[in-house]
């Protein structure tokens, strides 16, 4: 059976069982790809799945409307996956809050429970890497001064229009209000300018440190094309050098941005 | 009439910067083409449908409108002119020069805004005849067509079958331009292009009166649900115009800032107590379709949508306001039958 078919079928399976109450899929409008919420059986035939579906949709998981719907079965590609362990590991998600429909690499997994998940990232998806451009690219960034590296940020982060796109396409940004929103008084400056938008993208960086989980969505929704997986995947990479730790494989795991460690060599926290 | 042949955009655009137009043109850096500043070397592209607006150059995404300097105890305002050189935005497709005619209704509708108004009067609109088009591109339901002049001080059409284009001056300012390029344009014949053929895919008129009846619609829920909640629609629309008043301050001075604002964010109407009028994205995208097809209606007599679809070309949630519009044209005809 085709992948396509075999997911439709699934689809249809658990909503007619009351398994789940909504599957969140991928519809397909032209050469565009848009979220579908699909509520009954006969209506899984229009999901679709290719390259083109960028989106994560774990996103919808957080979001009230969606909630209102019941109990959800989300499509989800292994970034998407590691997204669903990184909320488990941040108490965002736990044991029946979903069902995932895991669409692997160039294979479908079939219907799992969230408890399933981290296992099969761990067996099939442990060396889940970035593409090898996007690597090179960081290494030349790498290779670069630092103040041509300021430079390039500074040229980058100029065309922000700060539409929060890339926030809002994250499933890790699920602050109820962001830092951004905090204006009693304003903490960042919201004019998409100088030290406003630099402030922002590197906050919304930092905040994601060790826990991006390299979908590429925020890159992918950034109206401004802003290359932010070269933040993203360079953060990622130092946290697993200096704290060994992947984002969105171990829903035990502690966030690195939010836990901390009495043996931590540094004393200025202590 | 005056024509150019393809390949000499650039060498219009020279011209026009050489007679101290600021050119602003449709130019492609790599797999995109955005509406920006033209320098030497960079790249007319008047096929593909460039990312952002038009608006960007009439109402910039900050800007500064107020200044203080405090000196110890004493606090100077200082008068801040609009910053509004000579422009000229050249190739705007039709549905960016049309949205100019609902900017100016709204910036001068009770309130003069004088920045605006600086820029708009500094600014000449020079459209072009659209040959092209995508899946997204509807105005032809809002009113509007590729060829539609509406709001263009003069008009490019393409000609020959792509070798060429024919410059048409329609106002004052469009003559100016002309007479500005000088030798860059030449007198001669060519014939013009046929535009491209864009669907009509839903009644405007019949939408307007829907929404009058339906503030409450199980609808909105239904059509808003993938939507995330951000600002990639309103700035990359031609017409949206909500802004924020910041102030900032440093212990030398204070500045008043007028920022992009936009409805499809909840901070856009919480209140200080903490209540929320929209409290959640079906209100939020009811809003922006009200806004658009009944409110502005309503007082300004025109659509807050000009068709140009780039709002579900950025869309991150694969939302469009077309799409809508359809399901409410279908919610309005079931209804009736
Ligand atoms: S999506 Fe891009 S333009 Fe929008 S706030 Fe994020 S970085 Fe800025
Ligand atoms: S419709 Fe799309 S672009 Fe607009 S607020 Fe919703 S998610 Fe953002
Ligand atoms: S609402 Fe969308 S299609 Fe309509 S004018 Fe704005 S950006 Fe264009
Ligand atoms: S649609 Fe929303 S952002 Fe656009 S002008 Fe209307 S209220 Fe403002």
């Amino acid at each position: 059976m085709e992948m396509i078919d075999a997911l439709r079928a699934d689809a249809a399976k658990v909503l007619a069982d009351g398994r789940a109450k909504v599957v969140i899929g991928y519809q397909a409008r032209g050469d565009h790809r848009a979220p579908l919420f699909v509520t009954t059986a006969d209506r899984a035939a229009s999901l679709v799945y290719d390259d083109a579906c960028k989106q994560n949709l774990a996103v919808y998981l957080r979001k009230p409307e969606v909630k209102l719907l019941g109990k959800a079965a989300v499509v989800a590609s292994p970034a998407a996956m590691r997204s669903l362990v990184l909320l488990m590991s941040e108490s965002q998600l736990t044991g029946d809050d979903a069902l995932v429909l895991a669409v692997g690499v160039g294979e479908y997994h079939g219907v799992l429970e969230l408890a399933q998940v981290a296992p099969l990232l761990k067996e099939k998806y442990a060396a889940l890497a970035p593409s090898p451009e996007l690597l090179r690219e960081i290494e030349k960034l790498a290779a670069k001064t630092p103040e041509e590296r300021a430079a390039f940020w500074a040229k980058q982060f100029a065309k922000c229009t700060r539409c929060y796109a890339c926030r809002a396409a994250c499933p890790g940004c699920y602050c109820t209000r962001c830092i951004v929103e905090k204006n009693v008084p304003q903490w960042i400056s919201t004019a998409a300018a100088g030290h406003g938008n630099y402030a922002w993208n590197v906050i919304r960086a930092f905040h994601l440190a060790g826990r991006c989980t390299g979908c590429g969505a925020c890159e992918a929704a950034c109206p401004q094309g802003i290359p932010l997986m070269l933040l993203n995947v360079l953060l990622g990479q130092e946290v697993e050098k200096e704290f060994e730790t992947k984002a969105g494989y171990d829903p035990e795991a502690k966030p690195v941005i939010g836990s901390w460690n009495p043996e931590d060599e540094e004393d200025f926290i202590k | 009439m005056k024509v150019i042949e393809a390949n000499k955009l650039p060498g219009l655009a020279a011209a026009l910067a050489g007679a101290g137009y600021r050119v602003v043109a449709p130019i492609r850096d790599g797999g995109e083409v955005r509406m920006v500043v033209w320098s030497p070397g960079a790249a007319i592209d008047t096929r593909a449908i460039p990312v952002n607006s038009a608006k960007d150059f009439l109402f910039p995404k900050a800007e500064i409108i107020g200044r203080c300097t405090l000196d110890g105890n004493d606090f100077r305002p200082e008068d801040v002119k609009p910053v509004a050189p000579k422009t000229v935005i050249l190739a705007a497709r039709p549905c960016d020069a049309s949205a100019m005619l609902l900017l100016d209704a709204v910036f001068n509708w009770d309130y003069k805004d004088e920045f605006f108004n600086a820029r708009r009067a500094a600014t000449t609109i020079v459209s072009l005849v659209c040959t092209t088009a995508d899946e997204q591109c509807f105005c032809t339901s809002v009113g509007g067509a590729p060829d539609a002049t509406a709001g263009a001080d003069g008009v490019l059409r393409q000609a020959d079958g792509g070798r060429s284009f024919i410059l048409e001056p329609l106002t004052e300012k469009g003559k100016a331009v002309a007479a500005a390029a000088g030798a860059a344009l030449a007198e001669g014949q060519a014939k013009a292009d046929a535009p491209v053929e864009v669907p009509v895919h839903f009644d405007a008129k019949a939408v307007t009166e829907w929404l009058g009846e339906n503030f409450e619609s199980p609808l909105w829920r239904e059509v808003s649900l993938a939507c995330l909640s951000c600002g990639a629609c309103a700035y990359a629309c031609p017409t949206c115009h909500c802004f924020d008043l910041q102030d900032e301050a440093t212990r030398a001075e204070s500045v008043r800032l007028r920022n992009w604002d936009t409805c499809g964010l909840a901070l856009f109407t919480a209140h200080a107590g903490g209540h929320n009028p929209r409290p959640d994205q079906a209100a939020r995208w009811r809003q922006r379709v009200m806004h658009k097809f009944s409110y502005l209606v309503e007082r300004l007599g025109r659509l807050g949508c000009t068709g140009c679809g780039r709002c579900a070309r950025l869309c991150p949630a694969g939302m469009a306001i077309c799409e809508t519009c359809r399901e409410i044209d279908e919610a309005r005809k079931a209804a009736v039958k």
